[in-house]
């Protein structure tokens, strides 16, 4: 008999329940659209920081102080400590390997060469343009200067190739020496010397635009520094950091400590990569980690209250459609309580229909929030965001909610209907 | 008469009133807030990236290898304080490779940058300048040492320190004799270059460097989109044609894409938001207008021409947006100046002209909602009073 009811109720009057419902369904696609971005961004927005380059580098523990101008080391090569190139796999064996998206070693030395216009110094950059490292579990990971740092471009030619010998001229020196692409350089140092061919013009906008970049093991032959480099940029997604990201690990409990080390704060990644790499240290580049921390933490915020935003008007807005189809039906109300069911059975009655509805039109609601969020991550980010049952969960507990708290004051007011006046029309 | 009707109409059912009027208001309410943080979010977010630091450098021209190449000090004044309304910062560096020297170790190269201008540490920016005497004791000028320095300019820590806080630094190699002493002080690690420095003002380091009047490069933060920065860098560099000026591209690239990514993803769940908040309004009212069956049909028994009828409606379907937008849209600048507070710590700044925009679409879709009331005019009257 129940069901019969809510079945006739819904036969009846075909379009009303539509209109509710589609009210329903648009509100709960709102929230969903809303709440899959946000869910989304944080992992988006970390990617896209990393354009900003390296968050972390990892240097010899100090022993002689770098005379460093604008990134470039003036120090003679045979002055401070080294690191070896065969630890560098040792970072991705971390327990945050995963955050850890690119890493490149570098190592400068003071070079002479001869061009054109007469003999010149100048600084040579050894590093990895892309490059392909061996991991110990047997995976590789292409990595290199491109990715940690996405400024450094290269504006005629191409990179250098892995091991050919070959380099790319910073652009300023490229002007200032005239020299030409496919040229040879011959590069020296006290007592060493290598050949390498012009195959890029590199753009950097900092102090490498001065210099001549190669493979990293051009410039340890030259250093006389076999296997060894000087500094590593790591490049890792992290999570903004707060008051416990900064505290001290060694002065942590022993529950901090495992919750510390569980979070990719960029201090926490710090220091187990400080862990792997013997002799080094390890050291957040606070200018890009702040910022972006900051940047990100406000984004967040924004857009958590821009979906609570969302979330509200969407309520309101189903919460006042389901109180009007419950108003509309006074005459249907006054005419079961004069057939003598009670208020309890006609409330109940009510928000059956309300709650079937909430859950038809959370569902297609949800199916359609999911698109449009699709829609706007992948034009927006490129990536969408997966659809999760977590939002599908939270958008059908909303809408039963919303629905049952649109309808409880008509319902209420409802219970308290004299069925005579209403059944002679009043 | 016409209007003694449309505030009959409004009136007659007081919980149906409540209804739309919390639909549109909530409706205009979202709009305002959102249209309001939109705007006020795009601008502050270019301020948010000051966080970032210089975006700009001055530097000599062609200092390619030559780290002792300066500029004169006077291109300081000629920077200009503000652009595009926006308050610029600058601060101005030498570049000094000094010789810390210690009665207990051997002496250690470090580089002392000097600096003046925005952003220079308190310490630094109130220490005295020359060394003088007071009573018993003497101010030396303070100098600030980067985290890793420290490690190796005092590498019995932070006791041995407080035994011999002055730091007795002499010029390096062209001027052997120049030596300053300073009070130092550390620095947390920064992981920039300036943990392996010594900071100290600007006219120490130049008396150090025995080059008054000198600097190596001036860092310039400049707020702004990208291309308002261009323009800053390309304006600059024709007011000094002998220096060298560019922008980090490190900064100034990235924060040109995260700016297009942020605005774009709040530019979209707003549009989203918008349009959908309509749509909902739109519902609630479609589901109110449709048992207004019985009012069209006594109209037209009693002789309202259709179009007068329908006039009613729509009368009255507009002052209900009005006053639902007029309320909510109030609701909502408010509430976005709470928000704006919330996460920027600022204030969001209410734009008047959201007010009127938000009233107005909350008019539109109230009139809009109110758009099914046109097949009423295809019901029949006697039907109605038949009570089919």
């Amino acid at each position: 008999m129940f069901l019969r009811l809510v079945a006739d109720s819904f036969g009846r009057r075909p379009r009303h329940k539509l209109l509710t419902g589609a009210a329903l369904a648009l509100g709960m696609a709102v929230a969903t659209a809303a709440l899959s971005v946000s869910l989304d961004v944080g992992d988006r927005l970390s990617h896209e920081f990393r354009s900003l380059g390296a968050n972390l580098i990892v240097t010899p523990d100090p022993d002689s102080l770098p005379l460093e101008i604008g990134g470039v080391d003036y120090r003679p090569a045979n002055a401070g400590r080294y690191l070896a190139e065969i630890d560098i796999p040792k970072i991705k064996t971390v327990f945050w390997h995963n955050n850890i998206i690119a890493f490149a070693p570098t190592l400068a030395v003071s070079i002479r060469t001869n061009a054109s216009i007469g003999e010149l110094s100048a600084k040579l950059i050894g590093t990895w343009a892309s490059h392909t490292v061996d991991l110990s579990d047997g995976s590789t990971f292409l990595t290199g200067i491109e990715k940690t740092n996405p400024w450094w471009r290269i504006v005629h030619g191409r990179w250098f190739g892995d091991d050919a010998p070959e380099c790319v001229v910073g652009a300023k020196l490229f002007e200032r020496a005239h020299l030409k692409l496919g040229e040879t350089l011959n590069l020296r140092t006290a007592n060493q010397s290598v050949a390498l061919k012009i195959t890029g013009v590199l753009n950097s906008g900092g102090p490498e635009d001065d210099a001549v970049v190669a493979t990293l093991e051009f410039a340890q032959r030259l250093a006389a520094r076999q296997g060894q480099y000087r500094q590593l940029y790591v490049s890792a997604l992290t999570k903004p950091e707060d008051e416990f990201a900064r505290r001290n690990p060694r002065t942590m409990s022993r529950d901090e400590l495992e919750r510390w080390s569980c979070s990719p704060y960029v201090s926490s990644i710090a220091y187990s990569i400080q862990q792997v790499l013997p002799g080094s240290d390890v050291r957040v580049i606070r200018r890009v980690a702040e910022g972006e921390g900051r940047i990100m933490t406000h984004v967040q915020t924004l857009l958590w209250l821009v979906t609570l935003a969302a979330l509200l008007a969407a309520a309101l807005a189903v919460g006042a459609s389901s109180a009007a189809s419950v108003i509309e039906r006074r005459t249907e109300i006054g005419l079961m309580k004069a057939l003598g069911a009670g208020s309890g059975t006609v409330g109940f009655l009510l928000a059956a229909e309300q709650l079937l509805l909430a859950v038809a039109g959370g569902a297609v609601g949800y199916a359609l929030g999911t698109l449009l969020a699709h829609v706007v991550g992948e034009k927006i980010f490129g990536v969408a965001p997966q659809p999760s049952v977590f939002v599908l969960l939270v958008i059908l507990g909303l809408a039963a909610a919303v629905t049952l708290a649109g309808s409880a004051i008509p319902l209420r007011r409802a219970s308290r209907y004299q069925p005579a006046p209403i059944l002679r029309g009043e | 008469m016409f209007w003694r009707i449309v505030r009959r109409l409004a009136t007659a059912n007081r919980a149906r009133l409540i209804v739309i009027l919390l639909a549109l208001g909530a409706g205009a309410a979202v709009t305002a807030a959102l249209l309001n943080i939109q705007i006020d979010a795009k601008r502050r977010l270019t301020t948010e990236f000051r966080s970032f630091g210089a975006n700009v450098v001055v530097t000599p021209r062609n200092s390619g290898d030559a780290s002792n190449a300066t500029l004169d000090q006077s291109v300081l004044q000629r920077i200009p304080s503000d652009w595009m309304g926006e308050r610029i910062e600058t601060r101005a560096v030498l570049y000094v490779a000094a010789v810390s020297l210690n009665p207990t170790l051997p002496p250690i190269s470090v580089l002392v940058s000097g600096v003046s201008g925005d952003g220079v540490p308190a310490l630094i920016a109130k220490s005295p300048i020359t060394p003088y005497e007071s009573g018993i004791h003497t101010y030396l000028p303070v100098c600030l040492i980067g985290a890793r320095a420290f490690k190796i300019i005092r590498p019995n820590g932070y006791r041995a320190m407080h035994e011999g806080a002055v730091i007795r630094l002499s010029g390096g190699a062209p001027y052997p004799n120049q030596g300053e002493d300073c009070n130092g002080a550390n620095l947390p690690a920064s992981g920039g270059p300036e943990d392996d420095q010594l900071m100290m003002a600007l006219p120490v380091a130049q008396r150090l460097a025995g080059t008054p009047g000198k600097i190596s490069l001036v860092e310039i933060t400049v707020p702004g989109k990208p291309g308002s920065i261009n323009d800053f860098v390309a304006s600059l560099q024709q007011k000094f044609p002998d220096a060298d000026v560019h922008g980090i591209r490190q900064f100034t690239e990235a924060e040109g894409k995260i700016y297009d990514r942020i605005s774009g993803l709040l530019a979209a769940t707003v549009a989203v938001v918008l349009i959908l908040t309509t749509l909902c309004v739109m519902a609630a009212m479609t589901n109110v207008a449709m048992e207004r069956k019985n009012d069209v049909g006594l109209m037209k028994a009693i002789g309202g021409a259709t179009r007068r009828v329908l006039r009613l409606f729509l009368a009255e379907a507009a002052l209900l947006g009005l006053i639902g937008g007029v309320l909510g849209a109030a609701a909502g600048i408010t509430l976005s100046i709470a928000l704006g507070k919330a996460v920027f710590g600022v204030a969001a700044q209410p734009r008047l002209i959201v007010y009127p925009v938000s009233v107005a679409l909350t008019v539109i879709v109230a009139i809009a909602g109110a758009y099914p009331l046109r097949r009423l005019a295809n019901i029949r009257p006697a039907a109605v009073l038949r009570g089919e």
